[in-house]
């Protein structure tokens, strides 16, 4: 099987049609190892959600291929896209993103739902990765009642939850402070040493740096930038 | 999974209280009158099959056109005959017909009253002591009782009888001489007011044996006839028809009418009021699950993100439609509940105003109870159902369609 995670193969994203076309990412080829820690930073605008979007296989390039674990998913349809992402692909959103009428262990589990798994193994499931980011206390607490470090670690626990191939961090301290930021860092670096592909998309270059590969787009291109 | 689906859209409605109410509330008053008036029209069916199907071994054979509804219970509507009247024969030859248990007859003709030193002519009715039973209760009558088999020379009056033909009023057991003979009052009926058809007002009812002995004549106007098999009933009309026209010489001299055939057109009536009922509660249905619809399309809208974020993390169309609609569901479901216990309540109280309103004047007496069937409360439960799915069809695909980078977009 293939090392490679994820593979772009000249992959390119445009919107819009006729005279008014935006080139949000072009001609892109990229390789990501399994069990890499990888930092993407760029400027606003710069195509770095599009080529988010594209990788967390929230939206498909205009051209070009992308193979995530091996499958080609630039041809899928939006459902066998959102299997993709169910299995391969687990979300952080800077703004953590939880459902606000379920509470901690619901948000967890909820994924994992989707994906048809046994009630009981489910919720066993939710509690232990909750008890890895410290938070079996607060469980049954909805979103409202937790602080935003909190709420992010939540988000972690269920990115977690589906078992996936790729962690994708869409500026995960973005709304928090340095404190909670650092431990959401140290709670990511930990999975990446347990075997984890992590992506994290920054401002941040301090956080860029902790990375072990760090990425940058602009204009829509993307290149290397040594650490 | 299912499970889950029902917890988020518990959480959903309830996340929403005030609103989710007011929309159950839309559902209930369409369930509501959806049971409560088809219960009213099942109780309304039911009273009048209850009284009728006791009946159903018995056809009435009159001159004429034959037997409206009206007449049915009261026998003083069937003396407008145009002076034509059944024959002895025919009765005889009805009394040959295979499968008739008992022939009972109704005579009717002129008579004098008199009470008081004071005559009055009248027209007398004469019945078998059976037949009377059959037309008449004791709650028909305001005083005395009707008559019974081997009673002779006595009498059943009318209301205006008893109180306006004469100058003072007569009562149960006065003496008042009929073409001369003596009789004693045994019971008076009560004031049927409306007049019309069926108005007992001027009747002045005998056994058939005085009616003959009193007037000499036998002006057989109708006959009540019982068969011995309940299903034969239809048959045995047409023949007796067809024997009688045939003594007559004419094609509808005279007209036999069964009660099954009389209780199936008072049920086609009341089944066309009950649908119309129905038809009428729909709309409030319909304007309750454009509500649902409503509140689904604003939670829609509330929720982008939310839906956003369950399909970025892996949820399909399929479950995030399924999501909304068990939502939309679980809405009319509880309304429909709850427009159940308010329709089987809200019954009581309609019935409770018609009878105590002017629809309960006459001397109608039937009482109405509404009947709530588990059919009508089944067919509740599916109605709340399908409007649930239905109406929240449209706003679950609207959902469904919305774009998961929705929740991934950068402020």
């Amino acid at each position: 099987m293939n090392t490679d995670v994820i593979i772009t193969k000249n992959i390119s994203k445009t919107y819009g049609t006729g005279d008014i076309k935006v080139h949000a990412l072009r001609h892109t080829n990229i390789n990501i190892k399994r069990g890499d820690y990888i930092a993407i930073i760029g400027p606003s605008g710069s195509g770095k959600s599009t080529f988010m979007n594209l990788i967390g296989c929230l939206d498909k390039p205009s051209s070009g291929k992308l193979f995530i674990d091996g499958t080609d998913v630039s041809q899928l349809n939006e459902n066998q896209l959102a299997t993709i992402r169910r299995e391969k692909i687990g979300f952080i959103f800077q703004k953590y993103n939880l459902i606000p009428t379920l509470n901690a262990l619901e948000n967890v589990s909820l994924s994992t739902s989707f994906a048809g798994v046994k009630n009981k193994d489910r919720l066993k499931r939710a509690e232990k990765l909750l008890g890895m980011v410290d938070l079996s206390k607060r469980m049954l607490h909805k979103p409202s009642e937790m602080s935003g470090g909190e709420q992010q670690r939540v988000a972690i626990a269920r990115a977690l939850s589906n078992d996936p191939s790729i962690i994708l961090a869409d500026e995960p301290t973005g709304n928090v402070d340095t404190k909670s930021g650092n431990r959401i860092m140290g709670i990511l670096e930990d999975i990446n040493n347990k075997g984890e592909t992590v992506i994290i998309v920054t401002h941040d270059p301090n956080i860029a740096k902790r990375a072990k590969r760090i990425l940058k787009i602009q204009d829509g291109v993307v290149s290397e930038e040594n650490a | 999974m299912l499970k889950d689906n029902f917890n988020l859209a518990y959480k959903n409605i309830r996340e929403r209280m005030s609103r989710s109410i007011l929309t159950l509330l839309g559902i209930a008053i369409g369930i509501m009158a959806i049971i409560s008036l088809m219960g009213l029209g099942e109780g309304m069916n039911q009273a009048v099959t209850g009284e009728l199907s006791s009946l159903s071994d018995t056809i009435i054979v009159s001159v004429g056109q034959g037997l409206d509804i009206g007449s049915i219970f009261s026998g003083g509507g069937l003396d407008e005959t145009n002076g034509e009247y059944l024959t002895e024969r025919d009765i005889a030859d009805v009394k040959r017909i295979q499968g008739i248990k008992k022939v009972s007859t109704q005579l009717s003709g002129g008579g004098i009253l008199r009470y008081n030193s004071l005559d009055v002519a009248a027209s007398l009715t004469g019945m078998d002591v059976n037949v009377m039973h059959i037309s008449y209760g004791i709650e028909d009558l305001e005083s005395g009782s009707l008559l019974e088999i081997g009673d002779q020379n006595k009498c059943l009056i009318g209301y205006s009888v008893a109180h306006e033909y004469f100058d003072s009023d007569i009562a149960v057991g006065s003496r008042i001489k009929i073409n001369g003979e003596k009789n004693v009052v045994n019971g008076i009926f009560s004031q049927y007011g409306t007049g019309g058809i069926g108005s007992t007002d001027d009747l002045v009812l005998i056994t058939s044996r005085d009616f003959k002995k009193i007037t000499g004549q036998s002006n057989i106007t109708s006959a009540t006839i019982q068969v011995y098999d309940v299903t034969n009933v239809e048959s045995i009309a047409d023949e007796i028809e067809q024997v009688i026209n045939e003594n007559h010489g004419e094609d509808d001299f005279v007209s036999a009418t069964t009660m099954s055939s009389i209780l199936e057109s008072i049920q086609n009536i009341i089944g066309i009021m009950q649908m119309m009922l129905v038809a009428i509660a729909s709309i409030a249905l319909v304007v309750a699950s454009i509500g649902i619809m409503n509140t689904m399309l604003t939670s829609v809208m509330e929720r982008t993100r939310e839906i956003g974020i369950m399909k970025a993390i892996g949820a399909t169309n399929k479950d995030v439609m399924l999501i909304f609609i068990i939502e939309g569901m679980l809405l009319s479901i509880v309304g429909g509940i709850f427009g159940i216990l308010l329709g089987v309540f809200g019954s009581q109280g309609i019935t409770g105003l018609l009878t105590a309103g002017p629809m309960a004047g006459g001397g109608g007496g039937m009482s109405l109870t509404p009947i709530i069937s588990i059919g009508s409360i089944g067919l509740a439960v599916g109605v709340s159902l399908v409007v649930g799915v239905l109406s929240s069809l449209y706003p679950a695909w609207k959902a469904a369609r919305m774009s998961p980078i929705e929740a991934v977009r950068y402020e």
